[in-house]
């Protein structure tokens, strides 16, 4: 599902990643983890093709991203869900329409559309808030659409960067297991984080950054 | 996405409604300026001979000359002015053409209480040597044959191009607010557009909205332009009546025109910037 080959990302001279050899095969459940610097979210920025690697290939779910023309990538994008750090709502549209409106970019009718964005928020427990605006939600609630969005097209990849950073235990908990269930079900799943805790309640392949290399790879603790 | 477009664009003139009613306008009277100096142009040409550098100068025949008299003065004077296109006006045409002038002369025709002299046209660079003609014992009277048609000409021809001028530059002002308001907008939402791109939405989904949210103040200028040409055509039209010339009528084919240009060009301008704007979107 993803592999990279001698990646190296570099910003105004500082060497971010460093030679990066990688491979995710799909329906695997991948933590990401290091500390801050890392390049765990510039690793997952590449793979969504938010940016372009200095050097080296990434591919994902068969496509060298780093070449795909601009045409190409809203195509690669919608096999990929992306939970993002700071959330990136639409802020002048609802919580439903968040969601809808990314499934109507996916082609799917508009009834439709409602009827699996309503589906989503009830399963995060959001269906209360369908009609409040991003800016009138809590951190944890704005994150729970974020993943709402992510989850609400199916995609065949999730990366998840830090996404439990606004929730609590038991929220975090729950999150995780709605993950768990997504992998399980044949989807590939990256989550970034620097949460031990996290790490430690699920078995799964962990991939340690650090200063742009991959300094551990294997199940967590080591 | 057509829904999803106009939707959004709506909501973008909502949130913008002075600048695009400003901007409506400012695309309506250019355009209803030059679309009123087609309809000039179109109006004059025949009376005042706008196109080319020549004079037509009118010469009036004795009644009394029969057909084959006529011919022969054309072929003589044809021979003797190898400079000069002769032609000789067709009493149906006469008809018409005096008709512009004098609104009833159909009526006087037809009753037979008025009966017209051949009328020969000459077309020539030098109106003034037709001058000659005015001793023939076979002509009647000779036509304006100072340049004062050309001087009238030149003038509207001039008239013409300020007046194409002048729309050009306002045109080209409205365009700009056009394409600074859809510029503006793009920065506005910039946020708003990288997430919708990381999203999975193509740049048709992202410029739609912008693009309608321009054709809307563009449709609606191009209505305002066709209103105010025919408002000020039926306007210019009462005082040419009281001075007994013909009604000015916007040609069809101008207010296709109009209609055009109000739609299309906004669009344009919408277009190209946001296709200076889209940038890379793989970075690095």
């Amino acid at each position: 599902m993803i592999r990279l080959r001698g990646v190296s990302k570099e910003y105004e001279r500082r060497k971010i990643l460093r030679d990066l050899d990688l491979q995710v095969d799909a329906g695997e459940f991948v933590f990401l983890t290091g500390p801050s610097g890392a390049g765990k979210t510039t690793l997952l920025r590449l793979l969504y093709a938010a940016e372009r690697p200095t050097n080296g290939e990434v591919w994902v779910a068969g496509r060298r991203v780093d070449e795909l023309s601009r045409a190409r990538l809203p195509l690669l994008r919608r096999k990929i869900g992306v939970i993002f750090q700071d959330f990136k709502l639409l802020k002048r549209k609802s919580v439903l329409e968040n969601i809808t409106f990314v499934l109507r970019i996916h082609g799917v009718a508009p009834r439709e559309a409602q009827r699996r964005a309503l589906q989503v928020l009830k399963r995060l427990g959001l269906q209360h808030r369908q009609s409040a605006l991003p800016d009138t939600l809590s951190g944890g609630e704005q994150q729970r659409v974020a993943i709402a969005r992510a989850l609400a097209y199916q995609p065949r990849l999730i990366l998840a960067d830090e996404p439990t950073g606004n929730l609590d235990a038991d929220l975090a908990s729950e999150l995780l297991s709605l993950l768990c269930d997504i992998n399980y079900q044949g989807a590939t799943v990256v989550v970034a984080t620097h949460d031990h805790a996290i790490l430690e309640s699920i078995p799964a392949r962990t991939l340690v950054l650090h200063q742009g290399q991959v300094h551990y790879d294997g199940m967590w603790p080591p | 996405m057509i829904r999803h477009a106009v939707a959004e664009g709506w909501l973008l003139l909502r949130q913008r409604g002075a600048v695009s009613l400003v901007l409506a306008l400012a695309l309506a009277v250019p355009i209803s300026l030059a679309g009123m100096g087609l309809t000039l142009r179109h109006w004059l040409g025949p009376m005042v001979g706008l196109s080319g550098q020549s004079s037509t100068v009118a010469v009036l025949l004795h009644p009394r000359l029969d057909d084959r008299q006529r011919r022969k003065w054309i072929a003589d004077e044809t021979a003797a002015h190898p400079e000069w296109s002769i032609s000789e006006v067709s009493n149906e045409d006469l008809v018409n053409r005096l008709g512009r002038w004098f609104p009833y002369l159909d009526e006087l025709v037809a009753s037979g209480d008025a009966s017209l002299p051949p009328l020969i046209e000459i077309v020539t660079a030098v109106p003034e040597s037709v001058a000659i003609l005015e001793d023939r014992p076979e002509v009647l009277a000779v036509g304006p044959r100072s340049s004062i048609q050309q001087s009238l000409g030149r003038v509207s021809r001039h008239l013409a191009w300020a007046m194409g001028v002048l729309s050009a530059i306002l045109l080209a002002g409205a365009v700009l607010l056009a394409a600074v308001w859809v510029h503006l907008e793009l920065f506005r939402h910039a946020d708003e557009i990288t997430i919708m791109r990381l999203v999975g939405a193509t740049e048709r989904t992202i410029r739609g909205p912008f693009l309608v949210a321009v054709a809307i103040p563009g449709a609606v200028a191009a209505v305002l332009s066709i209103v105010g040409s025919l408002t000020a055509a039926s306007g210019l039209s009462r005082l040419t009546s009281d001075l007994g010339l013909s009604p000015i009528a916007v040609p069809p084919a101008v207010l296709v025109v109009q209609a055009a240009a109000g739609l299309v060009l906004p669009v344009v301008a919408a277009v190209l910037t946001l296709a200076r704007h889209a940038t890379d979107e793989l970075e690095g």
